[in-house]
Order: structure tokens, then sequence, then C-alpha cells
């Protein structure tokens, strides 16, 4: 390990610690009366303004996902990985639409989690287990995806990168056991206030990037040139370009429908339901939807930082160097073109970067387990604080299930992690969204489409191979759509099947008068802007607290 | 600019704002509109500043559909009209239940 830079990893340390302070002070952070609350441990409080709500929201969103794995992809592919900028320019405009209709009702019956309001709306625990299943599977590869970034970090470090399996994830697990104690202890609260830390630090870092880089590589031009170059280069794996710096016309439908499904499918991941209903007032939402674009800003330049790797001498060396692992692009940029104490605070922005969200998603992954699994089918009179209890202990557990993606899945392009939990989650959309404004469909035309698009979609992914080893798995995301024959988004084409087997299945189940299930929300529930001091549940309906 | 007549307007605010978020969204759908590497500007290719360019157009486009449909007393008392039995603090927004 003689090769770490000293002052870089210093900083690194220092910041670190930093965030490990406020995140165990974070419990006493707008004081609740007991932690023991799921409210409170889960959601904050439910008080968060929106201020606090947009850096909640942002850190929550904007990972590891957009420092590494987005700029990873254009680093290899070009183009084809903006689909990821066009994502986020278009999930705002979409969630403005339904996120003020879950947050008023979820609100008045006080419901914890996404599958709490499907319990509530379609009267069926078999529904609900299934969305919360969905959650909690789709969250593991997305906490994954977290580990591989700060794992990237790590290793241009030079930190952990000796051939010592035990050394090699040491500083991972030392990250990765200060996060599990701080939202053990604090709950959500930890990272939010770790993400005004977080994003001073990742705007600090772009700001500078995008200004100092291009200078010291000689202009835009010379690095959309240099770029360009390389991603013309034939591909010793496929024979093939390794990519374009203009999408080819056969890429338009996959770039298309990958930004359109990972749109759909953000806000019905547990981690994003949580922060919309971690705000306070219903105007919070809305008005945190026009100010979050702010965020995609940065993800398209962090995005270009892919291209200025491809630019920068000696950055593609590096990364050759390593197996060819494109996740290293951006820290190696950083460490070639940084002086090394800004490096190191280049370095800790993606860390904490990635330990914010890592946070929240076992949070709300945790909050499925005990909510609609364990309160549901194993203590039906368990208390505030014993439901607290269980979520503080499943955390860890989802934590420790997400290891097992990172050493299971291939790591081409860790954007495969998100992509694969983007399958499994837009899943759920039928019962959530079109649950939002109709009860028309019936509950178990829901869980047949569900269940359908659930097993095509898991299949239709295990069998794309990686980029030039045929016969692997989990290679990609992508797939030849049947009848329109175009390679779209496999979330797509499952989300498609989904819909058609529960429309389809509803008239049939109508038509049989099958029981449909009782509805404890009524229509202005989907309107309420209850004041914030009414902490507890409006005694509207059975409630989803077991009485 | 959110003092409406009681009823009518929140249609036609409707209206407004879904032509708002529909042109947001297809912005960045359509791609082969933008596929292409000219006009450049300051060296980026049309692909990248078009998409970049757009950032700021979804963030002022949902700003002022937000504008438009902000709480306001006439809402509350359309939703009144409609005999929801409300709960505390109804918001109007979107109070015409479907969009």
């Amino acid at each position: 390990m003689s090769h770490v830079n000293a002052v870089s990893f210093t900083i690194l340390v220092v910041l670190f610690a930093v965030v490990t302070i406020v995140g165990f002070a974070a419990a006493r952070w707008r004081r609740a009366e007991s932690l023991l609350h799921l409210n409170e441990w889960g959601l904050g409080g439910r008080g968060f303004g929106t201020f606090v709500s947009w850096f909640v929201l942002g850190g929550d969103l904007y990972t590891a996902y957009t420092f590494i794995a987005v700029p990873a992809l254009v680093y290899g592919t070009g183009a084809a990985g903006f689909f990821a900028l066009s994502y986020t320019i278009m999930v705002f405009p979409i969630v403005f639409v339904f996120a003020p209709r879950l947050w008023s009702v979820s609100r008045v019956h006080n419901y914890v989690t996404p599958a709490d309001f499907v319990r509530g709306r379609y009267g069926s625990r078999g529904l609900a287990l299934a969305i919360a299943a969905t959650g909690i599977l789709a969250t593991m590869p997305y906490i994954a995806l977290q580990l591989v970034g700060m794992q990237a970090v790590l290793t241009v470090m030079g930190v952990g990168g000796t051939s010592n399996a035990f050394l090699k994830d040491l500083p991972l697990l030392i990250a990765f056991v200060i996060l599990a104690g701080y939202t053990f202890a604090s709950g959500l609260r930890a990272p939010a206030l770790i993400a005004f830390v977080k994003d001073a630090l990742v705007y600090l870092m772009i700001i500078v990037a995008v200004i100092y880089i291009p200078i010291r590589l000689g202009g835009w031009g010379h690095i959309f040139h240099a770029a360009g170059t390389h991603l013309a280069k034939t591909n010793p794996k496929t024979g093939k370009p390794n990519g374009s710096l203009i999408l080819p016309s056969a890429g338009e439908w996959a770039y298309a429908t990958l930004a359109l499904g990972s749109a759909l499918a953000l806000f019905m991941y547990p981690h994003a339901i949580t922060g919309v209903f971690a705000a306070r007032r219903r105007s919070v939402i809305r008005r945190n939807m026009a100010l979050l674009p702010a965020y995609s800003l940065v993800l398209g330049l962090v995005a270009l930082l892919g291209y200025m790797a491809l630019a920068a001498p000696g950055v593609p060396a590096a990364v050759k160097a390593h197996g060819a692992n494109a996740q290293l692009s951006v820290p190696f940029l950083f460490q070639q073109m940084f002086p090394s104490w800004f490096a190191g605070v280049g370095f800790a922005a993606i860390v904490i970067g990635a330990l914010v969200p890592a946070a929240i998603m076992s949070i709300a992954a945790a909050n499925l387990f005990t909510r609609n699994v364990y309160l549901e089918f194993f203590n039906r009179g368990a208390s505030s604080a014993n439901q607290t209890r269980v979520s503080q202990f499943v955390s860890l557990l989802i934590k420790a299930g997400a290891l097992v993606f990172v050493f299971a899945l291939p790591k081409t392009f860790s954007i495969n992690l998100q992509l694969l939990g983007g399958i499994w989650i837009l899943q759920t959309f039928p019962s959530i969204v079109a649950g939002l404004y109709t009860r028309w469909f019936h509950r178990w035309a829901l869980v047949i489409g569900w269940a359908a698009a659930m097993i095509f979609g898991t299949i239709a992914a295990y069998r794309v191979p990686s980029p030039g080893s045929p016969g692997s798995h989990f290679g990609g995301s992508t797939d030849v759509a049947p009848l329109i024959g175009h390679t779209v988004y496999i979330a797509i084409t499952a989300l498609v099947i989904n819909l058609v087997l529960a429309l389809v299945l509803t008239f049939v189940f109508r038509a049989l008068r099958l029981p449909g299930g009782a509805d404890e929300t009524l229509p202005a529930h989907y309107l309420a802007d209850p004041e914030p001091s009414s902490a507890g549940p409006v005694p509207v309906g059975a409630g989803a607290e077991p009485t | 600019m959110t003092h409406y007549s009681p009823r009518p307007p929140r249609t036609a605010a409707w209206v407004v704002v879904t032509i708002l978020l529909v042109v947001a969204v297809a912005g960045t759908l359509a791609v082969p509109i933008y596929a292409r590497s000219t006009p450049a500007l300051v060296n980026f290719p049309f692909f990248y500043w078009y998409q970049l360019l757009w950032v700021p157009v979804v963030g002022v486009l949902a700003g002022i559909a937000y504008l438009i449909i902000r709480p306001g007393d006439a809402d509350a008392a359309a939703a009144a009209e409609r005999g929801d039995p409300a709960p505390p603090g109804v918001s109007p927004d979107d109070a015409e239940g479907a969009i």
C-alpha cells in the first residue's frame, strides 16, 4: 500500500469522519419525543420543508449511479450512456402529476410504505406483499451499485488493493459498518443531515471539474474529438466499434425506452417514496419537482467526465491496466488531473454520495419488511417501538443482501445493477399509480400481471450476455422486443405484458364477480393536506394499523 | 396570477399544465430530433447541448405548472361544492381529481 497518496487519503478520511459524527449526532436533530416510532426513525418525523426535502431527495436520487455508473457507460459506449440525462429530465414532469396524490393519501392514513397504500386501497394482503417483496428485491442491486461506486474510488486510491482478500475489502467493510451504525441509531435523520455535506462537496467538485479539466485538456473541442477517436476504435472482444459520439439510429429505441422506463420506475423505488413521504406539506413535493432538475444538470456534466477521461492522457491506459474496469475512469481522471488535496475532495464527494442513498435505501426496504411482512403476517399486534426495532435490524440485513449482488453479477457496466432493479420495480407501477386514480383494476388481475411481468423480465435479463462474452448472464438490460422488432429496455416490454394482463383479467374477474376487496380510502384523501401538527393518523377507514 | 373565479378555470388550468408537462417529457423522449451533431454550440455537438438545455427548460415548465395550480381559496370552494367529505385542510390543487 506504499503507493497510497497520503494527502488524498487524509482528506477523504477527515471528511468521512465529519460525516460519521454528523450521522450519529443527527438523532438529536429536530428531536422527537421518541425515535422508536417508524414515522420518526423511518420518515424523519414527516416534517421536512421544501429546503430540506430538496437536499434529501437530491441526496437520495443522485447516487453512485450518477457519479460512477453513468460516466463509466459514457466512457465505454459514448452517446448511448446519455440516456441517463434524458431520464432525469423527464422524471420530474411525470412525478409532478401523481406524487402529491400518493403523499396525501399516505398522510391521511399514516402509510409508511407504498405497499401500505396498496394494502389499504385494494384490501389485499397478497398484492401488498408482492409490492413489498419487489421493493426489497429491487433495492438490493441498487445498494450494490453504491458499494461498487465506493469500491472504484478505493481501488484507484490504492487502498485495499492488495492481493489479500480480507485486506482488499476491509476499507469498504469499515465504511459499511459505520454506515450501518448511524443508520441504525438515527434513522432517516442521518442521511438527511449528511445530504447537506454531500451536496456541498458534489457541487464544488463538479463546478471545479467542468471548468478546470477542459482548460488543462485543451478545450471542449479537443475533448469531444479525442473521445470520438477512442470510441471509433474496434473493441477486440466484440469486433465492433466501442461506441459513437452521436447516437446511431439503431440505438434510438433503446435510448428512449431506457430513459422512459427509468423515469417511470424511479418513484416506484421505496427510497424515493420515503423521500416523498418525509415532506411536511403537499406543496413541498411539486415545488421540488421544479427545483430538483438542478441535480440533473450535475448528472449531465458528470456524464461528460466520461469523455474527459477518454481525452485525458494516461487515464485510458490506467483503466486498461486495472482490468478495463470503466467504473474507474472518473476516479482516475480526478487522480491525474487534480492536485492531490482536491482529488481527495472529489473522492470524498463520490463516497459520501454513495453512502447517503445507501442509508435511505436500506431504511426504506426495512420499512417494507416490517410493515408489510412482519406486521402483516408474523406479529399483527406489534407496537410502534417493536416495529422500529425490527426495521433497525432488517436495515442491516438488507445491506448484507446487497453484498450478494456485488459479488454475483458481472460488473462490466455497473449501471446494469440499477437497470435490473428497474425491470423489477417498474412492475409495481400499475398497482401504485393506477391505484391513485381508479379502483377499476381487480386486485388479482394486478397480482397476475405483476407475477407474469416479473418472471418475463427476470428471464429476459438473465439471457442477456455481457458484451463479448457469449453464454454469460445479466450482462445487459435491453433486448429485442417481440412484435415491434426494435431493441428496447426489458422493463418496458415487461410493463406492457403486465398492463395487458391486468386489463384483460380485470374484465374477466369482474364478469365472474370475484370479490374486489375493501377500499379504505375516499376520493378526498388523495387531495388532503393535513397540518403537520396532526402527527397521528386521521381516524378514517380502518387504517393500516391493526387495532 | 392564481386568482380564478370558482370553477371553470380549473379545467383550463389543468389543460395548460398537461400541455406543459407533455412538452417537458416529449422534449427528450423524441430521440430522432436531436440525435445529430450539428448545429454545434461552442464545440458541443447538438446532441449534447440540446439535452443540457432541456434541463433548465423542464425546471421552468414545472415551475410554471406549479404556479398555475398552486392552492388558492377558490379551489377549496370547488372541492367543497363537489361534496367530498374533506379531511382537515383539503388541498385544492388537482381538485378535479383526474388528469
